[in-house]
């Protein structure tokens, strides 16, 4: 369990729950990092992210929140390493990222999984390609366990085209947890997934990763779900996408063993990135006319 | 661990068939089964009427006549024609496999190559679009220049039409490999091998049985021609003798025999494709 260091509007009436040992190591520092992309037709560079400057400490859950194609995206691409900072530097575990490591594990806005592969063998492919020195035993617990946990038990010798889009995003999400990362980079996990699942799965989340200690960057466009699982939330502005504002949620953990819903500082939260989004979303629709 | 999802998830049963969902599936056969029957009755008919001469349409009773004596017996020794199917066929269809086997021993490569090396790419496609586009039957005088009226020939104007749909079909599928998957790998730890073996190549392979069923018909075509063109065996050059022989109840049971062999090789890269590649089954002609 986390809660962020300054921890300001802790209510006495929300119930506490057994605090774990705190760490505030820094596991992403991101430091004015400004990354885009190469638009090989038009002879241009699209700045993505422009000057992002950002610590994401051991254990924390960071949100990132802002209007489509702002550079959410491409700043999970930049941690994970699949894209390369132009200026800045981006560090995972005091090192510059050079490319993917087994320390981070991504789940894909659009599922990104293998049509040829099986479920199973989708959620398998981590331990293929990287050599995390398990036995095969503990690599079969682990991936039923996963499968379980995302509960398709019933889907493993299912092929992706045979899923729903909520089922192949479960898919993901269980290859992106199965070698058990330091760092998980989710991208808009739950978006294909319906309104009752998707709590569900929030809650799972939220205690998974507590028991795990596993930091957490999650991009999501429901600020309902920002302010229920995040630490901070990461609000990114319109495009050359900047940090327009970081907002604590120190509310208790877990979050779902009460109606966090129901406390005032939630609705307050909500209320403020709302407002920040909505700004940023009105210059887009602004922008692209 | 306790499972996500709030409700019992539906699980995959077997259901039993009704008539109807029988008929949607074997209903197509049924019906062309009594399509092709009608097409060849009217046929029969048109021809016996007299309508035509027996010269350019045989009844169709005259080219299945044809057809099963041609493919029962053998010629004699010596005889270069004498009403015998099999042989020629036999021979075509040798030519045909050796000559696809070839295509695909080079095309495949050589598109792979081209699809995950550019400069392989920029040096090799100039040439692969040249003679992709060149009509294929222009080169069959250079052939026979070279090469005579000998296998040799055949094989290599089958080789030369067959080879590009492949080369081009595999560039293209390593080409488009879906750049998420592609991320997908990298971030789970895929080394640079790996990403050809795993994710490259499985994408790729059904683009190549695209590719390798375009290049048997076309190398089909490349039988026909290079034996009708020159040779002394095979079904093109059956044809040419048929006719001028006008021995038309042969030509047809020969041209029948074509359409026969190309469905059958066509609807087997097509189960092969739905085999090794069921995400990419989409109803299609
Ligand atoms: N591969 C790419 N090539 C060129 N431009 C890209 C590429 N990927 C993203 N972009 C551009 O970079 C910008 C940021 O994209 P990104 O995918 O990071 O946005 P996002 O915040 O994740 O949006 P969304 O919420 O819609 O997923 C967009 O303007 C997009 O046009
Ligand atoms: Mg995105």
């Amino acid at each position: 369990m986390r809660v962020a260091e300054a921890d300001v509007g802790r209510t006495a009436a929300a119930p506490t729950i057994a605090a774990g040992p705190q760490d505030s190591a820094p596991v992403i520092v991101s430091k004015n990092l400004t990354v885009g992309y190469e638009l090989h037709r038009e002879r241009q560079r699209l700045t993505a992210l422009r000057d992002i400057s950002l610590t994401v400490n051991r254990g924390e859950f960071v949100v990132l929140v802002g209007p489509s194609g702002c550079g959410k995206t491409t700043f999970i691409n930049a941690i994970s390493g699949l894209v390369k900072p132009w200026e800045g530097s981006i560090e995972v575990n005091g090192r510059p990222v050079t490319g993917p490591g087994p320390d981070r594990a991504m789940v894909f806005q659009d599922y990104a999984l293998m049509p040829w592969r099986t479920v199973e063998s989708n959620i398998r492919m981590p331990f293929e390609m990287q050599k995390l020195g398990l036995s095969q035993k503990e690599m079969d617990e682990r991936v039923r366990r996963y499968i379980d946990l995302v509960d398709l038990t019933g889907f493993e010798n299912s092929f992706p085209y045979e899923l729903s889009g909520g089922m192949k995003q479960r898919v993901g999400i269980a290859r992106a947890l199965v070698s058990e990362p330091d760092i998980l980079l989710a991208d808009e996990p739950f978006a294909a997934i319906d309104a009752m699942t998707r709590e569900a799965m929030q809650s799972e989340l939220e205690r998974f990763v507590t028991n795990t200690r596993q930091t957490v960057v999650f991009i999501t466009h429901s600020i309902d779900e920002a302010v229920t699982l995040g630490d901070r939330v990461v609000v990114i502005s319109y495009r050359p996408g900047r940090i327009k504002e970081i907002v604590n949620v120190n509310l208790p953990r877990p979050r779902f063993d009460y109606d966090v819903k129901m406390l005032p500082e939630y609705g307050e939260l909500r209320d403020h990135i709302w407002r920040l989004v909505k700004d940023e979303a009105l210059q887009t629709a602004r922008g692209a006319k | 661990m306790a499972t996500m999802a709030p409700s019992e998830p539906a699980r995959i049963v077997k259901t039993e068939w009704s008539m109807r969902e029988f008929w949607k599936r074997y209903g197509s056969w049924f019906v062309t089964v009594a399509n092709l029957t009608i097409f060849f009755v009217v046929w029969e008919l048109f021809a016996r009427s007299g309508a035509i001469s027996p010269l350019f349409l045989p009844p169709a009773s005259s080219m299945f006549e044809a057809l099963w004596t041609g493919l029962t017996t053998t010629s004699p020794p010596g005889s270069v024609i004498s009403g015998s199917i099999r042989d020629h066929l036999f021979y075509s269809l040798g030519n045909l496999s050796l000559g696809l086997f070839l295509a695909c021993l080079i095309g495949i490569p050589a598109g792979l190559l081209m699809g995950g090396n550019r400069y392989i790419e920029t040096v090799l496609s100039p040439y692969v679009w040249a003679l992709a586009s060149l009509p294929r039957i222009a080169l069959v005088p250079l052939f026979i220049l070279f090469l005579g009226f000998t296998v040799k020939m055949q094989v290599t104007i089958i080789v030369l039409s067959a080879v590009f749909p492949i080369i081009i079909n595999a560039w293209a599928g390593v080409k488009t490999t879906e750049k998420s998957l592609l991320a997908a790998a990298k971030v789970f730890g895929a080394s640079r091998r790996e990403l050809y073996t795993k994710v490259v190549l499985p994408y790729t392979l059904p683009f190549i049985i695209s590719g390798v069923q375009q290049g048997i018909g076309r190398g089909l075509i490349g039988v026909i021609i290079a034996e009708i063109f020159g040779g002394s065996k095979g079904l093109g050059y059956l044809i040419q003798r048929a006719a001028d022989t006008f021995n038309s109840a042969l030509m047809y049971a020969v041209l029948f025999l074509l359409v026969v062999v190309s469905l059958t090789l066509i609807q087997l890269t097509r189960w092969l494709e739905a085999y090794v590649a069921p995400w990419r089954r989409i109803d299609r002609l």
